[in-house]
């Protein structure tokens, strides 16, 4: 058994009284609350110098209805480009229904994931390239057959 | 000019033996592709019985402007004490996406393109308790009756 700890800090000044958002969970399995997830694809980084959508996290390599998830970042530092992220096995846009929402550069999400389809993501740009930060802390990892 | 910031840090000395995880990733949210920063927050506390899916947030088009696909965020906390048996599925419309346990906490940009791109939730076990803030530059009010 791990222990993996993920803090979420928010601050905000947007209201005229602080907003101040501190909250940290250490992520277990779906089955029992006290036991820590023990599993991971690997922190990956993968370029993108076109607009094709492509799928980063493969809905087959994960058992399916269990507590995953999922850390992706823009590593650009670019604000006027984004990554559109879906939950969808082969498309990500603003029209594909299961979109999540879009990671500007500099972005990060961090959000549980049942495993059952996979995460596409699609760059805004074609002209500048892009990098994303991934991993996935899974709870349970089909072994790849042979 | 707002400033709103969210950090998240992710660590683990036993997951990898011999390599120690430390992830800190910090970002400045802002309108969408400019520096300006994002001017409107709604934020609430909520506890919810189960077995009923709920909208969280607005719909598109109760928000001002044609385009919402921008610069919306949305964290989310379950906070929750009981067991496993206690949880809040979430998604876009009508797919769920994940599994909010009790004591997790989610952080995503959220496209709300249409109508049919709401954040939904639907408690599990019994009843739930969530705590949410949405960062936005585009929410109004209702008008009134």
């Amino acid at each position: 058994m791990a222990t993996i700890n993920a803090t979420v800090t928010i601050s905000s000044d947007i209201s005229s009284y602080p907003t101040s958002i501190n909250k940290t969970m250490t992520m277990t399995k779906s089955a029992n609350p006290s036991v820590g997830l023990d599993e991971t694809t690997g922190l990956r980084t993968k370029k993108f110098t076109t607009t094709t959508a492509a799928v980063i996290v493969e809905e087959d390599e994960l058992t399916d209805a269990m507590a995953h998830k999922i850390y992706i970042r823009n590593t650009s530092t670019n604000r006027a480009n984004f990554f559109y992220v879906a939950y969808n096995g082969s498309a990500a846009a603003a029209a594909t229904a299961e979109t999540i929402g879009k990671l500007y550069g500099g972005d990060w999400m961090l959000f549980p994931f049942d495993g059952a389809v996979g995460i596409t993501v699609a760059s805004s740009t074609a002209t500048e390239t892009q990098y994303l930060e991934y991993m996935v802390f899974a709870d349970g990892i089909v072994a790849a057959k042979g | 000019m707002a400033t709103t910031t969210a950090t998240v840090s992710i660590s683990s000395s036993d997951l990898m033996p011999g390599s120690p995880l430390s992830i800190t990733a910090n970002t400045v949210l802002t309108k969408a592709g400019v520096t300006a920063g994002l001017t409107q927050m709604e934020t609430g506390v909520r506890s919810i019985v189960a077995g009923t899916e709920y909208r969280l947030g607005p719909l598109a088009t109760e928000m001002a402007g044609d385009i919402h696909d921008v610069a919306s965020y949305l964290y989310l906390c379950n906070t929750t004490t009981e067991d496993a048996t206690y949880y809040i599925d979430w998604g876009i419309h009508e797919t769920m996406i994940g599994k909010l346990y009790a004591g997790d906490w989610m952080f995503i940009p959220w496209n709300a393109s249409d109508d049919a791109a709401e954040i939904e939730i639907e408690p599990q076990g019994g009843t739930n308790t969530i705590e949410y803030a949405f960062f936005n530059s585009d929410f109004i009010l209702t008008t009134a009756a």
